[in-house]
């Protein structure tokens, strides 16, 4: 277990992970793997190392990701289009300033193209359908420029249904109340600068009855703690400028305790397998924590804030002060 | 197909040779032997043969039933599966008696629960676009065998909006009717399953009102009393608590209303029982932790929603939160205290 923050061998454990192309483990989550670069991109960031991945064989494989037929990307190459990955193609290449190589007026068909009657987003013609999804289609349409070309009325409608007794918000209508669905109803809100729909007050209480008695926060009532929610509800607290309602020292301690102290990378939780997505939100938290050394990321994209920043679309959040 | 034999490899099979293999794009990398399952690499190539090819056959069932075995999230298997299932006209009961083992089998994995969705959605009728519900009958089999899954995982997200899904499409009594019974018996089996709790609101005030509950006054009542009942059996109840505050919200109710209940889960447990029982507001129950951090919160709550001199108490109950019941929220309760103070 480490009290600090262990960049050097986090840095080296992403870059390792595009090299076992002959495990196994590499194939079963193929379904991943756009989402997984930009993993891996945006915790780089945020240790001041974006150089240590290959920045043109990135952007290379991200172009080979498009699906023609459908006009959006997909997670691999071959594979049908989906928005969780087109909106990773998207953070990867606006993260590297190379957003010239996306053919907007097609990827922005596509995402308009999923948004259903209800206003709510499926992920793919297949059709399953998610607050999350929602988030994904807002910043990616934020992103390229193209907000404007929204029903925006048609999704805070959406939204607004899936707001529960809690102050929170679920995956669909009537569903339960969730962290990441948190995050992600909030996030749009604010992209969308409505975050008048939410009940500030209610829900930042339920944010911070998430951290538990080690540090950790769990995603809804009565469950384990898990590093990914350091991300999900600080995000959240962060838009409502509400981060100090948490004890922040015992939740930074939690996430580096997380860490793996022999070959990098950071756990769900102490003693657990490392994996990118952990590592990426584990980090994030930090930052939005004001851990030293860090970069500062923008909670509303979940990318650095200077490119936000520098794109002119930030929101009001506020994380906790940068410590030396 | 019986998962224990190792089956041939489709490249092996004379009657697969009609299909030209894809291969997935790697890396051009010699220096790097591909080592990962001959099994799935020959089946997800055979895949997207297929998908290159446009088939749609019943081998096209078989193959995609084989490689969503290996990998329940591969969307693309799921996404052709259903094309083809639709293509055919193949028979749903054969299809629902497959999904019934695979989402015992990879409960977690989304797509499983999106598929019966789509089943349900070809049972009315129609194919994803049109809305007609399935049979009250098909339904009823479904909510049964979501909650033979919630018995084995109590919080399954998914299957919790699977089920509120299936309610509210289908909206009929007829499946409205039992769903109080059911929540018992998952709050019976833990009364702090949240998903439970969230149901059960659900159920009683955010999905329409039904015949026979058109006296939402009672219905209040009668909630109030169930959830009290619960938290004198365990006060330390985060979830119960919420869904109390739920409950005076929807029935437009001040706080106040049930503060008699909640005072005695504030202070240390009397040594003694009292005599009386008063069923409107029944006592923490023998052994009970006391005091209950949730409910001098709510306490706290109530005093604030008094005002006048009632502040002061409210203050109290804050500082006794940020000082010693709570204090990993410290910074919360401060912030009330400046809030509350500064009106």
């Amino acid at each position: 277990m480490s009290s600090e923050l262990l960049t050097a061998l986090h840095v080296a454990y992403i870059q390792s992970l595009g090299k076992s192309t002959d495990d196994l483990v590499y194939h079963l989550t193929a379904h991943l793997r756009l989402n997984a670069i930009y993993w891996g991109l945006t915790a780089l960031c945020i240790m001041d190392h974006p150089e240590a991945l290959e920045r043109d064989e990135v952007i290379q494989f991200v172009g080979s990701c498009w699906d023609e037929k459908a006009g959006g990307y997909g997670a691999h190459p071959a594979h049908d289009a989906h928005l969780f990955p087109t909106l990773s193609a998207i953070q990867i290449l606006v993260t590297y300033d190379a957003l010239e190589r996306v053919d907007i007026p097609v990827v922005v068909k596509f995402i308009l193209s999923l948004q259903q009657p209800s206003g709510v987003f499926a992920g793919d013609s297949f059709g399953e359908i998610d607050t999350r999804f929602t988030y994904i289609a807002v910043n990616a349409l934020s992103l390229l420029g193209c907000l404007d070309q929204l029903d925006k009325d048609k999704t805070v409608r959406y939204i607004k249904q899936c707001k529960n007794f809690d102050g929170g918000f679920g995956s669909c209508i009537g569903a339960e109340s969730h962290a990441g669905q948190v995050f992600v109803c909030v996030a749009a809100l604010a992209i969308l600068d409505r975050l008048d729909e939410v009940d500030s007050e209610t829900l930042g209480w339920w944010l911070a009855e998430r951290q538990l008695p080690n540090g950790g926060l769990n995603g809804r009532p009565e469950k384990l703690e898990d590093v990914c929610y350091s991300f999900w509800v600080l995000s959240a607290l962060s838009i409502l400028d509400k981060v100090a309602w948490v004890d922040t020292g015992k939740l930074t301690s939690f996430i580096l305790s997380a860490q793996d102290p022999e070959k990098g990378g950071i756990a769900d939780r102490p003693g657990d397998m490392p994996d990118v997505f952990h590592t990426h939100f584990g980090i994030a938290g930090l930052s939005i924590l004001g851990y030293p050394g860090l970069v500062d990321l923008d909670p509303v994209y979940c990318m650095p804030a200077k490119i936000i920043e520098k794109k002119g679309l930030k929101k009001g959040w506020k994380a906790l002060e940068r410590q030396s | 197909m019986n998962p224990d034999a190792t089956p041939a490899l489709y490249a092996a099979r004379p009657e697969w040779a009609d299909v030209e293999p894809v291969q997935q794009y790697e890396k051009a990398n010699p220096l790097a032997p591909i080592l990962y399952s001959e099994e799935y690499k020959d089946a997800t190539d055979y895949l997207r043969g297929i998908v290159k090819a446009g088939e749609q056959s019943q081998r096209v069932l078989a193959l995609t039933e084989h490689v969503i075995r290996l990998n329940p999230a591969h969307y693309s298997a799921w996404q052709l599966r259903y094309e083809t299932l639709v293509a055919l006209q193949a028979p749903l009961d054969v299809e629902l008696k497959l999904m019934d083992e695979l989402a015992d089998k990879f409960l977690k994995t989304y797509q499983v629960w999106h598929h019966r969705r789509l089943l349900l959605l070809l049972r009315g009728g129609g194919g994803g676009d049109t809305n007609a519900p399935p049979p009250v009958d098909a339904a009823e089999a479904e909510l049964m065998f979501v909650e033979g899954i919630l018995r084995q995982d109590e919080k399954n997200y998914h299957t919790w909006a699977h089920r509120q899904w299936v309610l509210a499409f289908v909206n009929d009594d007829i499946l409205w009717g039992g769903e109080l019974d059911f929540v018992d018996t998952m709050l019976n089996r833990d009364l702090r399953n949240n998903s439970a709790w969230h149901h059960r609101f659900f159920v009683v005030f955010a999905s329409g009102v039904r015949e026979g509950e058109a006296d939402r006054e009672r219905v209040v009542r009668g909630e109030l009393v169930y959830v009290k009942q619960h938290l004198s059996l365990a006060p330390n109840n985060a979830s119960a608590w919420n869904y109390l505050r739920g409950v005076l919200e929807a029935g437009l109710l001040p706080l106040g209303t049930v503060k008699t209940f909640v005072e005695p889960y504030t202070v240390p447990l009397p040594s003694m029982a009292r005599d009386l029982v008063d069923l409107e507001n029944p006592p923490p129950g023998p052994g009970a932790e006391l005091p209950c951090t949730a409910a001098v919160e709510f306490l706290a709550d109530v005093y604030e929603e008094e005002g006048g001199e009632s502040t002061e108490k409210a203050v109290t109950l804050w500082r006794s939160l940020a000082n010693e019941h709570d204090t990993i929220r410290k910074k919360y309760w401060e912030y009330r205290i400046r809030e509350a103070v500064a009106k």
